[in-house]
This record gives structure tokens, C-alpha cells and sequence, in this order.
């Protein structure tokens, strides 16, 4: 069963244009002229009930305004759309009950107080009964490993434990829909993992659905099992994550530092990024040329450090946009 | 409609108990703005009285004790609006940032639930100058009867009108500035002789912007009780109640989000 429907959803900001120096400004003042900006194009899909979706796209293509309109924040300006059965323009209130959001760049909890004093906060706003809240926190807390720092005053934590205190505050009302912003936006890979860890824990166990917008390519790769890609307020592509990988997460970039000057093989699938007399810098196509391979075929007595990465989230969608338009 | 109310009273109660225990995190910073702004309000009773003194008549029919009633109940009836309210006075910048969201993802009133969310320290400074100085002035018996009912309604309405003020920048962009002039407009206009206000001022205050009814109704009603006055002091209370809340949650349809990285203080 679907448990978000989008049907030619779109948002249209008004934005007031002015141009420079004091005249204008003052011209705005008296007359200000306003030009349309389209947040969000009629942009249709759904998603079914239990499904993990990464939603994906450059800064400013539309996730955020789209993750608010499905929210109930924002009033979309064109199209419709349903939320478990709801929509979020009428029925915001009965909706949010249902749906849980962490947003990287917000915070839930109080800075001042522990978080077990905004959680307690948290469960009388939504309502939940003593002894519902109180095993709710107790299962979270141990998912999060939040037990030590509860009564530590949020402004004394370190940004992986509030994130994960956030995460906490999000989900004691035991959201059906959980809609994440960035949630992992600045946080260590053990961090990352746990929060990993936590969201397939509930997806299983729950059934929770997830939206999910990043632009880490680990919570891409390791959460979901389909992607939309979203560019200036259109979708421009719909497809498994496995696909995606395979078309554009097959890359590593390999930077080398080395003890004597020295070249590097160059097999089908390497290509030279930067080269200095004592660092080279690759990238590999491990649809060619296996990493293994590759790393085989290096002296490992004159390399002094070695770091393989994946390539940005934002170099895959240009990587994707490339290929659209190469493709027509 | 009744369970509406009662589940937003329960809120707004849940917050002051909330806020008075992050307030008292910092036990210190907190008695010393407390006493601190009761010192503060202090020194301009000191100067009517001075003021008083010299003059040895009154100001416009107003006499010290009168001067002082206003001075109670503004300075009570403040302190009550931030201490409940006290986000009040912050929604255009709720607004602008973005901070509205958060408000937004959970299942109450946005207005109710973001105003209450925060407690202002030195407003307790405020509310207790307000009874000290009642005590001060020996405050008679139907003063402090219509102390006790005008520091609500007076606490309301400065909360209204500030709602009203911020609301706007839902409609015309960043009214900031407008609000908080308005707010201080309201303090300022409530703590003098209401005779000494004559012409569009008068009806300014008596009417879109009903400073007014914060303290000069009551001390009519000190001197010269009447139940139509007192219904009258209810209605536009009420009246003007709704209509910030009206005017904020039509606005609310135009609200744009932001992004800005924002932490709940």
C-alpha cells in the first residue's frame, strides 16, 4: 500500500528582485517587483508503506521544500497529495502524530536542559501515555546508546550524541513515516553506522517507511533500495539503488603518498587525477578494473599512506545529469 | 472545540514547568536578572515620586497612588506575557528563520505551541515589582481586586497585540522592527495618565491597538466601578485575542520555511 502519493506537486516561491545601489531600493520600496521562483515542478510519485527512498538531488533542487510540503510546513501551490491516507495541508495536525522528521539543520531539544527533559516535554506534546513513553525511551536509549549522557545538559554534548538524542526525540512517538533531512550531516562514521543501524533496525522491526535526503553516497547505498533524483524541481530519475551504483557509484578515487618519486600503472579503467613528485591522486572504474587489482599492481614497499574514497554524492548526480544530457 | 482548549492549557502549563527548570539550571544568572529588573522598574517609581513630591498636585487628575496602579499592573501584567509568552515577541524572527518548522511537525496549535515554548528570567522581575509595589503604595481593597483581574487581561493583551504586530511579517516580509516598536509603544502607553493621551492617539489605543484597555480601563474601574465596564474590559480582551490569533493563522498559509541552522534556546 502507498503511504505517500504526489500527483504534479508544485510550489512556486514569490521573491521580491531589486537591483543594486539606493535608488533601487528605494524604487523596490515604493513599487517592488516580484519574480516567480519554482521551487517544486508537478513533480508525481509515490512510495509504498515499509519502503526505505533516498531522495536525492544538488542543493536547491526542491528536496527540502518537497520534504515540507509533505510535512504540512509548507502550502504546496499546485497539485495534490496524500500522506497516510492524509493531507497534510488540512489535516497537518492528525497527520504529525504519524510522522516523524529529523532535520540536520534543526533541533528538537531544549540547549539548555538534558535531553531526557525535552523527551518528557516531547511526550506530552504528542500525547503519549506514561507507560508507552517510558519503554519507548528505555528501547531508543539502548538502540542509541543515550544512557550515559540523558541527563547531561544538551549544550555539553558532542554533535554525535545530540543527533542521535535527536533521533531519539523523533521517533518516541513511533512515527509510521520518517522523513530525514541531512540527518547525518557532520557526524563520524561511528555515528553514522549507529544511526545506519537504527534506521534498518525500525524499517524492520516496525515497518517504518523512510524518506531520506543526503548527500553522504554511504546512507544512499547502505539504507535504501530506490532513488529519485531531483533536479530544478522535476524528477529526473526514478531507479533501484542497485542501477544507480551501477551506473554511477562505480568509481573509487585512490590518492597515493609516496616515499620516492615514482609513476603509477595506468591499466583500462585508471585515469590520472593530479600527479606531484611525491602524491598521485586516481580515480578507478571498478566496473573494469577491480580495486584489488589495481592495488596489487602498486610497489606497496615506496607508497608511505594510502586513502580510497568514493567520489562526492554531487559528483554521482553530475555524473547522472552528464549522462541525461549526454544521452539526450 | 472545550478539549481543544483544555489540551492547549495543559500544554502552555507543561511549558512554564519546563522553562522554570532550565531558568533555575543557572541558579545565579537567574536571581540576579530577577532582582536586578525589580531594581530597575524601582527607579522610575522613585521619580514620579520625586516627580509628585514637587509638584505636591496631580498630573492630569492622576495622583501618585494612581500613577503607580498603572505602574503595577503594566509592570504584572507584562511580566505574566513573558513569562508564558515570551516567544512572542520573536515570532517574525520564527518566522524568517525557519524556526516555525519545528513547531509545525507536532500535533498543536503553532501559535500556542511557539509562544509558550519559551520563559523570559527577567519577566519574574517584572511580576513580582508589580505585587511589591501594590503593597508599597498600601493599595486598597478594590485596587487589589481589579489587580488581580487586569494583570490577565492586561498580560493577554500585550501578548495579542505583539501577535498581532509579528503577524505581519507573514504578509509583508520582515516586520521586526515593527513589532518590537509596537512593544514598546504598548509599555510606553501604558504606564501614563491616560488623560494626558487626547485626539487619533486616543482612538488609536482605545481602538486597533488597544493599549488602553491594559491599565487605563482598570483604574477606571478602581475609581469608578461599573459591571458594563468590566464586561466591556472582558469583550475587547477576548476580541482582540482572536483577532491576532485569526490574523497569525491566515498568515501562516503564506509561511516560506528557511534554512537557517537554528537551536532551541
Amino acid at each position: 500500500m502507498a503511504a505517500i502519493v504526489l500527483e504534479n506537486l508544485s510550489k512556486t516561491y514569490r521573491v521580491k528582485v531589486r537591483g543594486e545601489g539606493l535608488k533601487n531600493a528605494i524604487k523596490s520600496l515604493v513599487r517592488p517587483d516580484y519574480r516567480e521562483v519554482e521551487a517544486v515542478r508537478n513533480i508525481s510519485f509515490s512510495v509504498n508503506e515499509g519502503e526505505m527512498l533516498a531522495f536525492i538531488g544538488p542543493n536547491g533542487a526542491g528536496k527540502s521544500t518537497t520534504i515540507k510540503m509533505l510535512t504540512g510546513i509548507l502550502h504546496p501551490t499546485g497539485g495534490s497529495m496524500n500522506v497516510l491516507g492524509y493531507n497534510p495541508v488540512k489535516d497537518r495536525r492528525r497527520l504529525s502524530y504519524n510522522i516523524g522528521a529529523v532535520f540536520g539543520q534543526k533541533s528538537q531539544l531544549s540547549f539548555h536542559l538534558p535531553p531526557v527533559d525535552s523527551f518528557r516535554l516531547l511526550s506530552s506534546v504528542y500525547e503519549i501515555e506514561k507507560s508507552a513513553y517510558e519503554s519507548r525511551l528505555k528501547r531508543l536509549a539502548d538502540l542509541l546508546e543515550l544512557n550515559e549522557f540523558l541527563d547531561t545538559p544538551v549544550r555539553k554534548l558532542s554533535l554525535g550524541q545530540r543527533v542521535r538524542c535527536e533521533f531519539a526525540a523523533s521517533l518516541l512517538h513511533a512515527p509510521k513515516i520518517l522523513f530525514l533531512d541531512e540527518p547525518t550531516i557532520g557526524l563520524d562514521v561511528v555515528v553514522k553506522h549507529r544511526i545506519r543501524d537504527l534506521i534498518i533496525k525500525l524499517n524492520k522491526e516496525e515497518n517504518t517507511t523512510v524518506f531520506l535526503t543526503s548527500h553522504d553516497a554511504g546512507d544512499v547505498e547502505n539504507l535504501c533500495r530506490r532513488a529519485i533524483v531531483i533536479d530544478h524541481g522535476t524528477v529526473a530519475l526514478d531507479m533501484p539503488v542497485k542501477k544507480l551504483k551501477y551506473d554511477y557509484l562505480n568509481k573509487k578515487v585512490v590518492s597515493l603518498k609516496l616515499n620516492e618519486s615514482a609513476g603509477i600503472p595506468e591499466p583500462p579503467g585508471v585515469e590520472l587525477i593530479k600527479k606531484t613528485p611525491y602524491a598521485v591522486k586516481f580515480s578507478v572504474d571498478t566496473r573494469i578494473a577491480p580495486i584489488s587489482k589495481i592495488l596489487a599492481m602498486l610497489d606497496a614497499g615506496n607508497i608511505a599512506d594510502i586513502t580510497i574514497e568514493e567520489p562526492p554524492m554531487e559528483d554521482i548526480i553530475e555524473a547522472i545529469y552528464m549522462g541525461k544530457r549526454e544521452g539526450g | 472545540m472545550f478539549t481543544e482548549v483544555k489540551t492547549h492549557l495543559k500544554l502552555i502549563l507543561k511549558y512554564f514547568t519546563f522553562n522554570l527548570s532550565a531558568l533555575t539550571e543557572y541558579r545565579t544568572s537567574f536571581l540576579v536578572q530577577v532582582f536586578g529588573m525589580a531594581l530597575n522598574n524601582a527607579s522610575f517609581a522613585f521619580f514620579w515620586w520625586v516627580l509628585f513630591d514637587r509638584l505636591g498636585t496631580g498630573i492630569g487628575g492622576y495622583g501618585f497612588t494612581d500613577v503607580m496602579f498603572l505602574w503595577a499592573v503594566a509592570s504584572t501584567g507584562f511580566g505574566l506575557s513573558h513569562v508564558f509568552f515570551a516567544n512572542a515577541n520573536r515570532i517574525s524572527g520564527m518566522i524568517i528563520t525557519g524556526e516555525l518548522d519545528t513547531y509545525l511537525l507536532q500535533p498543536k496549535n503553532p501559535l500556542i505551541n511557539s509562544i509558550s515554548a519559551r520563559m523570559s528570567v527577567t519577566a519574574w522581575g517584572d511580576v513580582i515589582y508589580g505585587i511589591v509595589l501594590m503593597a508599597l503604595i498600601k493599595a486598597s481593597g478594590m485596587m487589589w481586586v481589579m489587580f488581580g483581574i487586569s494583570i490577565f487581561t492586561a498580560a493577554l493583551l500585550i501578548t495579542s497585540i505583539a501577535v498581532a504586530g509579528h503577524s505581519l511579517t507573514f504578509y509583508f516580509g520582515n516586520m521586526e522592527a515593527v513589532g518590537r516598536t509596537l512593544w514598546e509603544f504598548t509599555i510606553t502607553f501604558s504606564i501614563y495618565p491616560e488623560t494626558i493621551f487626547k485626539g487619533p492617539v486616543k482612538a488609536l489605543i482605545m481602538t486597533a491597538v488597544p493599549i488602553g484597555f491594559i491599565t487605563h480601563v482598570p483604574l477606571r474601574l478602581v475609581r469608578n466601578f461599573s459591571w458594563g465596564t468590566l464586561l466591556l474590559l472582558f469583550g475587547v480582551t477576548l476580541a482582540y485575542a482572536l483577532f491576532a490569533f485569526i490574523l497569525y493563522m491566515k498568515g501562516l498559509r503564506k509561511y516560506e520555511s528557511g534554512n537557517l541552522i537554528v537551536t532551541r534556546m
